[in-house]
């Protein structure tokens, strides 16, 4: 990828903003949703739709396409509204978010929606499925990449620690995974209810290449999604340090925000603090 | 085949999934430290790069296997039939069931036959697991030439299948490849009689048929149909059977609870309501033993299922 301009960045960040504008959009909708890991995750997914992946939203089964699987499928959020932004399916979709068979489920539908492409939720699911869509895409001879967004609390499934095994004893350097290090789940901080720090280290032991980055600096997103792989012939695990609920600054780091039911007057809130996010953007 | 002969289902298996991956290249075949136990050595030599080995990894390898079939492959995972069935039933179910894949499963040495080793490893509650699941099409072959056509059958039907093989020897039970008209969703009429319809699937068909030429030597005029899919069921011809034959006997190894029994219960109950025995294993863990004995201590005895009917008949 060719070095980043201050205008592509600039651009990147307009990006992350309406992917929260969506967020908040879809929780107008559906009045409930987990927002807090889906607004951390928002400038990783505007670096992966809008510059790093291969992608053709007119042609979403693209064999030759890269793929992104959202592990932590509760994290719908941020997927929905991406996939939106970047022009999957018309915005105004994300209006039935909430309602009887929508095409916008609490987690992702591959079979609703272009562009989802596994059917997450239960957690531990994604990091086996897409190690099996990397496997596949390399037996094919195509060169496209596999990206696995998982939340920290789900490191805690052991099924992660088969599928993590599995894809370095097949090399599979086409797979990345991004783990949105918010250090919350719903009792409280990851670290106490039960840690699997260091998370660097877990994921060199079985065999991953590893950075870690500020989750929310898009200019060290991007480096280190275009280094990929670190190594070749491993895959690459990127710990995100990022803040859970970012962009909605009541609510930021406040781990009861992981599933939000807003009253009324916190979305007033959340539409000044997007339209103060908004106001540093100029230029 | 010739009538009679014993066959080893794993090694039929093998050698059936190696003629058809000659002629599908999507074919993959993914092994939990598990396919030379399943009977593809042989694909293994043939095929390397098409063989993905993952070591005792049971949740992992469905995973993987749903998203190999994502990009166009078609995936077969053998292994122990429970360890890829209770064991990781969540990934089956979504990575595999509610996402749709092309993902064949082969739970082999299901049933009792590993009689001899216990609850862990016998597998009688898979059937009924995996029935649950939408889309699931669920085969338990009763004989090598069912099997071999159930492995062509499966290769070519698009979407997700467990198919169910046991391990010791069975008998060739048709005269030839004419002889088993085997489709999906298809039960085989074997024996035609009036009086009461005996249905068997998997490794209990042999003595389900042994039953019945016991009873037909009586003069008892008993019906055998051999049921490989356990779903979607033969609708038709299980009404058709109540109709003409008013009694309903299934055998299988397994629970008779979610099993064949409970499938056919199911049916009949809402369309035709009809009087059944159901012989298989009761709610219970079977003891370890060797598997004939196992087999009668669940009541799976040619001897034992015939006692049933008699029994029935007088009922």
């Amino acid at each position: 990828m060719a070095p980043e301009s201050r205008g592509d960045i600039r651009e990147l960040e307009r990006r992350a903003l309406a992917i929260r504008r969506n967020i908040l959009r879809l929780i107008k909708a559906g009045k409930a949703g987990h927002v807090g890991g889906a607004l951390s995750m928002a400038e990783v997914l505007a670096a992966l739709y809008f510059r790093v992946m291969r992608i053709d939203p007119a042609r979403p089964d693209w064999p030759e396409r890269d793929r992104l699987v959202v592990s932590a499928g509760h994290k719908a959020l941020v997927l929905y509204a991406a996939l939106a932004a970047r022009g999957y399916f018309p915005e105004e979709l994300l209006d039935t978010y909430g309602a009887l068979a929508s095409r916008l489920p609490g987690h992702p539908d591959m079979h609703k929606l272009p562009g989802v492409e596994a059917s997450t939720g239960a957690l531990g699911h994604g990091l086996s499925i897409s190690g099996g869509m990397a496997l596949g895409l390399r037996l094919s001879g195509l060169g496209s990449r596999v990206f696995v967004v998982m939340g920290d609390g789900e490191l805690a499934e052991g099924s992660n620690w088969e599928a993590a095994a599995a894809a370095s004893h097949h090399k599979l350097d086409n797979l990345v995974v991004i783990v949105d290090r918010n250090g919350l789940q719903i009792s409280g901080p990851t670290v106490e209810v039960m840690t699997y720090e260091p998370l660097e280290e877990r994921w060199r032991s079985f065999g991953w290449a590893t950075r870690r980055v500020d989750g929310h600096d898009i200019p060290a997103i991007l480096k280190a999604l275009g280094e990929a792989p670190f190594q070749k012939g491993r895959p690459s695990a990127i710990v995100a340090d990022t803040v859970k609920s970012k962009g909605f600054r009541f609510a930021e780091g406040k781990v009861e925000y992981h599933y939000w039911k807003p009253p009324a007057e916190e979305i007033q809130q959340a539409e000044a603090d997007l339209d103060e996010i908004e106001r540093t953007l100029v230029g | 085949m010739k009538r009679g002969e014993m066959k080893d289902p794993r090694k039929t298996f093998g050698e059936a999934v190696l003629s058809q991956a000659e002629v599908d290249a999507r074919i993959v075949v993914l092994s939990a430290d598990s396919s030379s136990g399943s009977g593809l050595a042989p694909f293994k030599k043939r095929f390397p790069e098409r063989h993905l080995e993952f070591g005792i990894m049971e949740q992992g390898v469905i995973g993987y296997a749903s998203g190999l079939a994502t990009t166009g492959k078609i995936p077969f995972v053998a292994a122990i039939a429970p360890f890829l069935t209770s064991r990781p039933f969540e990934m089956v179910r979504n990575d595999i069931g509610y996402m749709r894949q092309n993902v064949k499963i082969v739970g082999r040495s299901a049933g009792l036959t590993y009689s001899d080793l216990g609850p862990t490893h016998q597998s009688i509650d898979d059937t009924a697991l995996l029935r649950t699941i939408p889309g699931m099409v669920v085969i338990c072959p009763g004989d090598p030439i069912e099997l071999v056509k159930a492995v062509k059958a499966v290769s070519e039907h698009v979407g997700p299948v467990y198919l169910r093989v046991g391990s010791p020897a069975i008998p060739v039970l048709y005269g030839s490849d004419e002889d088993c008209p085997f489709q999906i969703g298809r039960g085989i009429v074997m024996l035609d009689g009036k009086e009461l319809t005996l249905i068997g699937t998997g490794a209990a068909l042999p003595r389900a048929l042994a039953a019945a030429e016991a009873l037909r030597a009586e003069g008892v005029g008993v019906r055998l149909i051999s049921m490989p899919t356990v779903k979607p069921l033969d609708r038709e011809l299980l009404l058709k059977a109540a109709r003409e034959t008013g009694r309903i006997v299934t055998v299988e190894e397994h629970y008779v609870t979610g099993g064949l029994g409970g499938a056919v219960a199911e049916l009949l109950a809402q369309e035709r309501p009809t009087p059944m025995r159901m012989v298989g294993v009761k709610d219970r863990f079977p003891p370890s033993g060797p598997y004939e004995d196992v087999l009668r201590d669940n009541g799976l005895q040619p001897d034992q299922i015939a006692a049933v009917v008699r029994e029935f008949l007088k009922a």
